[in-house]
């Protein structure tokens, strides 16, 4: 398809930009166990004086940590560098080189930048959640495992859209860089279940900045706790919520073309 | 010392007006410094609760408190320091910094407190509304109040000077996110920022009462909130000034070689 | 095949009288054409790659750069590459006053005013033609360029690029042209520019062999063999340049946008960026359309141009004829043996400098003051030139209209 050619080029290109500086990669995978390290201390801080958190055993949160790191690290390798990137493009003007390619701009500008280290991020996400589900002894089924994909799927897809829908304010709004970060810092509250927050701050995790679809709902899955109906309330607003980024992008590209409002 | 006042004056004057057009940063890092509190203040009283009601002499009302008060303390006390320098040293404007004939921490101070001056008023909003949804247990008497004055300023000019010096890293090597990281898990254990300090592990406490972060941070929340005896605030005012004077000579020693290894490389 | 036949013999008698055409055989080469006996035709005539290629086409039609009188004579339909009827575009502006009381204010009643960027402008392109675009900043050159790529929605007025509609961004028509501005980079800085033209190779579906085949003369023309391994942050601004106009000649568009491409860049650098543009020109018979602010680029490339002033349309036409339209004076350049005699009398001096005098004179007086210099002073040296385009263009910009 299409879609997987163009993302193939672009991650050799950013695989090429990265192998210029090697000693990078070293940085990288230390920060990124540091940071695991934190969580994983904090959550042996937190077990250390009780059994269950808001329902979820040690282990589960362990995988939920695990998600965290996955899906961010997933967000670090293509989404953010594509969104910041595409609002400096609109600022400096370099995204009319963009407008006048011969392919759809809204792809383009969701693969052209791929942070290739943040790999390290959705690798070690995978081993954590691997060693969580074998701790808990749990034999993960193939229903349980297909869910476990949709639900990353579904979330995927929603903070894809989320993120382009922050990015796109960037035709109408001169400085938006900092817009972005407003997704960085409420994804540390994705670190625990969306479940123990009071009921206006998980409404705002789950509709406003969708924390809990990108990493509680995998989470739950994977514990086993994911309803059907969740899972079909993710896909739904996935769809929703891709729909009405792609509206918007073609609302932003037009006003960036002067066309008549 | 008159010229050092008149400079901070100014500096607050012109700090404050630019604070004021980079609103959206400083928004957004707003975000971030009530969530991250927010955020333990719900996990340790999810804690409390299922574990018989209170940790470490913290129920979930007293960890209400704790967080909310600490909200607060740590915007009073935080500072950008390393990723400034950071910047500065990879767009080259150090070199104009260091032509100026004032030590450069003074406009990073005033840089700092009218970042406060405009962030402040909302912090303090923002710990009105928590208080009203989550009940907080506060309990201040009027001697604790003045305590806390002196015990927060002396917080604030430790956390600089510290964070201050451990941002001169960025002169010798390019690899200061490394070291940022470092730093910033040791805030966050030691501090009283992932747990007040009574409910940690007890080899980390230990730790905890080498280490300068405590008194930046933990110390001053604790006394607000009546949880020290006199003598415990008297050593803690004791470890503050100690740390304060400490910093200040390293600092010195660090910034002079930091200079020297900046000019000789070729500023 | 009888028409092939005639055309070749009505061709060559083209070739062998290029002063009666007035535009030289450079031009008269390249010939549209519609079916292969033409092309047959064509490689006849000369035995280059341009005729080659064209029999190896994938029956594409394509058509290249002639000359309209060529066309005239060979009975040929003339569709131009690019036409503009009328086009008008009008941007709108938020005014406000700084402070915090306008701020809110603007906020219940927002004040608008219009800045007429274009200003119903109307010319035609030919396929092939070298135009420049010239104009002051603020001009609407690049809002015009904007407008042909398809990047701006005008306001008013028809457009059509290849018989397309910009503004509609059809794929099939972005695949045909191509926008390179001079102050904005498309290469992705850290890696080798080589890599930049493997994204585009992909991004424009450029088989295999087309990519190879381009990617080698642009390489020979550019001279970018060098360059091609290091990493487009380590190149100057002029090898940058050069591995931009690659980047974007890479899919062999048709229409050939330029924006400012030799702004910044040192004189032989400039040099060799015209040579090359007016080689791509001659060779694939591209549409191109070029604004600058030298006059040299101008001059190098374009017969043709079109000054645009206050997004209205100044001047269209030759080159030589907007110096004859616009000049009322001549530059008389005298070698003398000293500056000492009083030269005021002659005309407006310029300079003098070592005996080197540079006049001023109104046109009609040229004759008159270039005898009496004869006659008067003990000259070494005289000289009769229009003067500097520059001179040129800056009246013509001074002028409200025409």
């Amino acid at each position: 398809m299409r879609f997987f050619k163009l993302l193939w080029v672009f991650v050799r290109v950013g695989v090429m930009g990265e192998m210029a500086y090697p000693a990078n990669f070293l940085a990288h995978l230390l920060d990124s166990v540091l940071e695991l390290g934190t969580a994983l201390a904090g959550l042996a801080i937190i077990f250390a004086h009780t059994a269950t958190l808001g329902g979820w055993r040690s282990d589960e949160l362990v995988a939920l940590v695990g998600v965290y790191f996955l899906v961010g690290g997933v967000i670090g390798l293509v989404i953010q560098p594509g969104m910041e990137q595409l609002t400096e493009s609109v600022r400096d003007g370099t995204l009319d080189f963009t407008l006048t390619k011969p392919e759809d701009a809204q792809l383009l500008v969701s693969i052209w930048r791929v942070e290739i280290w943040k790999i390290i991020d959705v690798g070690l996400g995978f081993v954590v959640v691997a060693i969580a589900m074998a701790r808990l002894g749990e034999r993960v089924g193939l229903g349980q495992a297909a869910a476990f994909a949709a639900a990353l799927l579904a979330g995927g897809v929603i903070v894809y859209s989320f993120w382009l829908i922050l990015a796109t304010t960037a035709f109408w709004l001169v400085r938006v860089e900092n817009i972005l970060v407003i997704f960085q810092s409420v994804y540390e509250a994705g670190r625990w279940p969306v479940s123990i927050y009071p009921g206006w701050l998980r409404f705002a995790l789950t509709f406003l900045v969708p924390v809990a679809f990108a990493i509680t709902v995998p989470a739950q899955a994977l514990a086993g706790r994911l309803t059907w109906q969740v899972l079909l309330g993710a896909a739904a607003f996935a769809v929703a919520l891709f729909t009405a980024a792609r509206v918007f992008w073609r609302l932003g590209v037009r006003h960036y073309s002067g066309a008549s409002s | 010392m008159r010229g050092l006042v008149d400079l901070y004056v100014q500096q607050l004057k012109t700090g404050v007006a630019s604070m004021l057009q980079y609103r959206a940063t400083l928004f957004i890092w707003l975000i971030g410094n009530i969530l991250e509190p927010l955020i333990y203040l719900v996990v340790w009283s999810t804690v409390s609760g299922s574990s018989g009601g209170s940790i470490g002499g913290y129920a979930a009302k007293d960890f209400a408190a704790y967080y909310i008060v600490l909200m607060l303390v740590n915007q009073a006390t935080f500072t950008w320091v390393m990723y400034e320098f950071d910047y500065r040293i990879r767009e080259g404007t150090f070199s104009a910094i260091l032509l100026h004939p004032v030590h450069p921490i003074h406009a990073d101070i005033a840089e700092n407190l009218s970042s406060k001056v405009v962030s402040l008023p909302i912090m303090v909003a923002a710990a009105a509304g928590l208080s009203v949804i989550f009940h907080p247990a506060l309990k201040i008497t009027l001697w604790m109040a003045a305590a806390f004055v002196p015990a927060l300023v002396l917080a604030f000019l430790v956390r600089f000077l510290v964070e201050w010096t451990i941002a001169l890293a960025a002169f010798w090597t390019t690899r200061v996110t490394a070291i940022n990281q470092i730093h910033f898990m040791a805030v966050l254990f030691f501090s009283g920022q992932i747990a007040p300090l009574a409910v940690l592990p007890y080899p980390l406490r230990v730790v905890a009462t080498i280490l300068p972060f405590r008194w930046t941070i933990g110390f001053p929340v604790e006394l607000l909130l009546g949880r020290l005896s006199p003598g415990q605030v008297l050593t803690g005012f004791a470890a503050q000034a100690a740390w304060l004077i400490v910093a200040m000579a390293i600092l010195k020693f660090a910034w002079r070689a930091s200079v020297k290894n900046y000019s000789a490389v070729g500023a | 095949m009888p028409f092939g036949h005639d055309f070749e013999l009505g061709a060559r008698n083209i070739l062998q009288e290029p002063l009666q055409l007035g535009r030289g055989i450079v031009n008269c080469h390249t010939v549209a054409f519609r079916d292969d006996d033409l092309v047959a035709a064509v490689s006849a005539l000369r035995d280059n790659e341009l005729g080659r290629r064209r029999m190896e086409g994938q029956g594409q039609k394509r058509q290249h750069g002639r000359d309209s009188n060529c066309a005239n004579i060979l009975g040929m339909d003339e569709t131009p590459a690019i036409r503009l009827r009328n086009l008008g575009k009008i941007y709108r502006v938020t005014e406000r006053e700084p402070g915090i009381r306008a701020a809110l204010a603007s906020l219940v009643h927002r004040r608008k005013s219009e800045v007429r960027a274009v200003d119903g402008i109307s010319f035609d392109l030919a396929p092939g033609e070298i135009v420049g675009f010239l104009g002051p900043n603020g001009a609407g050159k690049t809002t015009t360029l904007k407008m042909l790529s398809g990047l701006l929605h005008p306001t008013s007025g028809d457009l059509s690029v290849l018989s397309y509609v910009p503004w509609k961004r059809d794929k099939a028509f972005l695949r045909q042209i191509t926008l390179v501005m001079g102050q904005r980079n498309q290469l992705v800085w850290d890696i080798p520019a080589a890599d930049s033209f493997e994204l585009n190779r992909a991004i424009y579906r450029i088989p295999a062999a087309d990519y190879k085949r381009t990617l080698e003369e642009l390489v020979a023309l550019l001279d970018l063999q060098p360059l091609l391994g290091k990493p487009v942050r380590n190149l100057s601004l002029g090898e940058r340049m050069k591995c931009e106009i690659a980047a974007a000649l890479l899919h062999r568009p048709q229409v050939v946008f330029l924006d400012e491409p030799t702004i910044g860049l040192d004189v032989t650098m400039q040099r060799r960026i015209r040579a090359f543009i007016a080689e791509y020109n001659r060779r694939t018979g591209a549409t191109v359309l070029l604004t600058s602010h030298y006059m040299a680029d101008v001059e190098a490339l374009c017969r043709r141009v079109v000054v645009i002033h206050h997004g209205k349309l100044l001047f269209d036409g030759e080159l030589a004829d907007l110096v004859k339209r616009f000049t009322a004076h001549k530059t008389i350049v005298v070698q003398l043996k000293d500056c000492a005699a009083d030269l005021r009398a002659y005309g407006e001096v310029v300079s003098c400098e070592d005996g080197r005098l540079t006049l001023r004179v109104p046109k009609t007086e040229t004759a008159r003051v270039t005898e009496r210099l004869l006659a008067d002073l003990p000259v070494i040296d005289l000289t009769v030139a229009d003067p500097p385009i520059e001179e040129v263009i800056e009246q013509v910009f001074a002028q409200e209209s025409l």
